[in-house]
């Protein structure tokens, strides 16, 4: 934390520049005002009458990064600023024409005073005056020129606002923006939320791998949903910070599905398997070399495509048959893992299923039962190949290949087509922000079930009996999404987790949360991500946080 | 001058390099480095990435110039 506000504080000055401070106090800076000379993009600089190419007085050069001493006025290029200290004492700091950036010559370095930053940014607001058009420009030119700003500091001007409550959303990472509802539309949100902030997805499209202007749907006329996307990802991350109102989205997802183009609250997950799929549809028609998933390069699959394995074994002979399925999220059962009954309990132990842990479902509990041996029905009997008719027999799901973002879905939605009712399961699940999904993989799951043997199965290559978790096994969350109230009439909202940091996103509002109101909320969505994504994406944030300058228009510095 | 200014910018090469300062002061901890240091160490690279783009355009611009201040 406390690294994240050093940056903000001023940087000590030097001693030269405190005893120039001394002598002359601000004087000297207020003496330069007549000297600065504004530009259009926010530069300023020093011009001095009747000279239009500033010279270096000892060598004449005038391509070099100049200096004009404070106390005499002389110019001096990098390679003489020196000297010039040397021959007259006392004569310690400049400014940068170019820049009108402080500089002290003996200590051969740039120095900051947050004093003379105020001269020169007032005259900045001066001679910029007719141009802006609110405070939120006004305080785009302080930050532009990276002034390390007391917080407290109020130039004299009544276009400013106070610089505390500008901070604050500052310090947000970037791409951090709020979504109108647009008429029971939070499900959109929440789901726009995760997405846009999903390192794999946001570097696709920020990277122009799909660019709304060179799409050759676009320019046909067709819709084109990944473009709509493009629209959205430049207007998260443009450092607008006012909610943004993903309309176009909208409208184009209705007109692919129409039955659900009413204003009435659709289900998260729903919309986030059609919205993947519409991705797919049109990228992977320009991508996909295979028609099967598994092959599919585009930017859904690469991102979500895992790959299941499903094990069918015949109870009485042992023979297992096994299929391969893709997959783009898991749907996890959470009703029987909470509301076990003695006889399920009794029916688990023998066939070797997951513990019942009655006081508290967790995700773990979840996916072993995802993974447990299911006896299937009776009336499910299955063709065996080796007995030669149908026998009863056991499934068992497994995870073959990881994807790079995993996205649990939890079924909390119960639609009973007997009862022609449906209810809402609110139970609270427990989860952890790190997850290591080796237990079920396919090597480790196959393994339990016949002891440690050391052989490939079926093609699986690299099957160790004593797999400690590979890398790719452990991920890190990055965004939940919940769901609260009741089936009809809930809202769902997204909990985004960006530098080690909680956010709560609830349609336009964003605010920073603690940990533990993340653990406590009832999740219905959890995305995780492979540790490695995530730490590359901690790697790439960082850059941008400390360069929240560039975020506004002014580009220079 | 302001043509080239906005060509490095649209093209990344500013953000470049930004990048490549941020590694060097990272490199050598933020206490330690000065201007000049950075400038001696960042103007090669920065000379070297300029994009091919950048120059024909400017070259051409030159060259169109003293053509027609020529005539």
């Amino acid at each position: 934390m406390s690294a994240r506000i050093s940056f903000l504080k001023n940087p000590d000055p030097c001693n030269h520049l405190s005893d120039y401070k001394l002598r002359y106090g601000t004087d000297g800076y207020k003496s330069f005002n007549n000297l600065f000379r504004c530009f259009n993009d926010g530069r300023i600089k020093i011009k001095l009458q009747g000279i239009d190419i500033p010279r270096c007085s000892y060598c004449s050069v005038y391509q070099k990064r100049l200096y004009i001493c404070l106390i005499c006025r002389s110019i001096s290029c990098s390679s003489h600023i020196l000297l010039h200290t040397q021959l007259n004492k006392g004569h310690d700091i400049a400014i940068d024409v170019e820049r009108s950036e402080l500089y002290c010559c003996a200590c051969i370095d740039q120095v900051y005073d947050s004093e003379f930053d105020e001269v020169v940014v007032s005259k900045q607001l001066i001679g910029l005056g007719m141009s802006v058009k609110s405070g939120a420009d006004v305080v785009a030119v302080r930050s532009n020129k990276k002034r390390r700003l007391d917080s407290q500091l109020i130039i004299g001007s009544k276009f400013l606002v106070s610089p505390r409550d500008r901070r604050e959303k500052w310090t947000f990472p970037l791409g951090l923006r709020g979504l109108n509802n647009l008429g029971s539309t939070c499900f959109m949100n929440a789901v726009l939320q995760a997405l846009v902030h999903a390192p794999p997805l946001r570097n696709f499209w920020l990277s122009g791998q799909h660019n709304r202007d060179l799409c050759p749907r676009r320019t046909m006329g067709l819709l084109c949903l990944p473009c709509d996307l493009d629209v959205i990802f430049s207007a998260m991350f443009s450092g607008d910070r006012t909610p943004y109102s993903p309309a176009h989205l909208l409208y184009s997802w209705w007109q692919h599905s129409t039955n659900l183009a009413t204003y009435e609250q659709q289900d998260s997950h729903e919309f986030f398997i059609s919205l993947l799929d519409r991705i797919h549809e049109n990228e992977g028609k320009s991508k996909c070399l295979y028609q099967d998933h598994e092959e599919c390069q585009c930017i859904t699959h690469k991102a979500f495509s895992g790959l299941l394995r499903s094990d069918v074994t015949c109870t009485t002979c042992g023979s297992t048959s096994t299929t391969y399925d893709p997959f783009i999220d898991i749907s996890l059962t959470l009703d029987s893992v909470n509301g076990f009954s003695p006889a399920d309990c009794r029916k688990n132990r023998y066939s070797g299923g997951p513990s019942v842990n009655a006081t508290m479902p967790t995700l773990s509990g979840c996916l072993d039962f995802f993974t447990r041996s299911e006896k299937l029905g009776p009336d499910q009997k299955l063709n065996c190949q080796s007995c030669g008719e149908k026998r009863e027999s056991s499934k068992q799901m497994s995870i073959r290949r990881l994807p790079l973002l995993l996205c649990l879905h939890v079924k909390r939605f119960e639609h009973s087509l007997t009862r022609k009712t449906s209810r809402k399961i609110d139970s609270y699940l427990q989860y952890p922000f790190r997850l290591n999904m080796s237990p079920y993989l396919s090597s480790s799951i196959i393994g339990k079930r016949f002891g440690n043997r050391i052989f490939a199965f079926d093609g699986e290559g690299e099957y160790d009996s004593s797999s400690s978790s590979s890398p790719s096994a452990e991920f890190e969350i990055f965004a939940v999404v919940t769901h609260s109230g009741m089936l009809e009439s809930g809202h769902y909202v997204t909990y985004l987790r960006l530098k080690g940091l909680w956010y709560r996103c609830d349609d336009a509002w964003i605010n920073e949360v603690e940990e533990e109101v993340v653990r406590g909320c009832e999740c219905y969505m959890l995305f995780y991500a492979q540790e490695r994504v995530i730490q590359k994406a901690h790697k790439e944030l960082s850059y941008q946080v400390i360069s929240m300058a560039d975020a506004f228009p002014f580009a220079d510095c | 001058m302001e043509l080239v200014r906005d060509r490095l910018v649209e093209c990344g090469w500013k953000d470049e390099m930004r990048i490549a300062c941020r590694e060097h002061v990272k490199k050598k901890g933020r206490k330690d480095v000065t201007v000049d240091e950075l400038i001696r160490v960042i103007t090669p690279k920065g000379r070297a990435s300029v994009p091919d783009s950048v120059k024909a355009e400017l070259l051409n611009r030159i060259q169109n110039f003293i053509v027609s201040a020529a005539l």
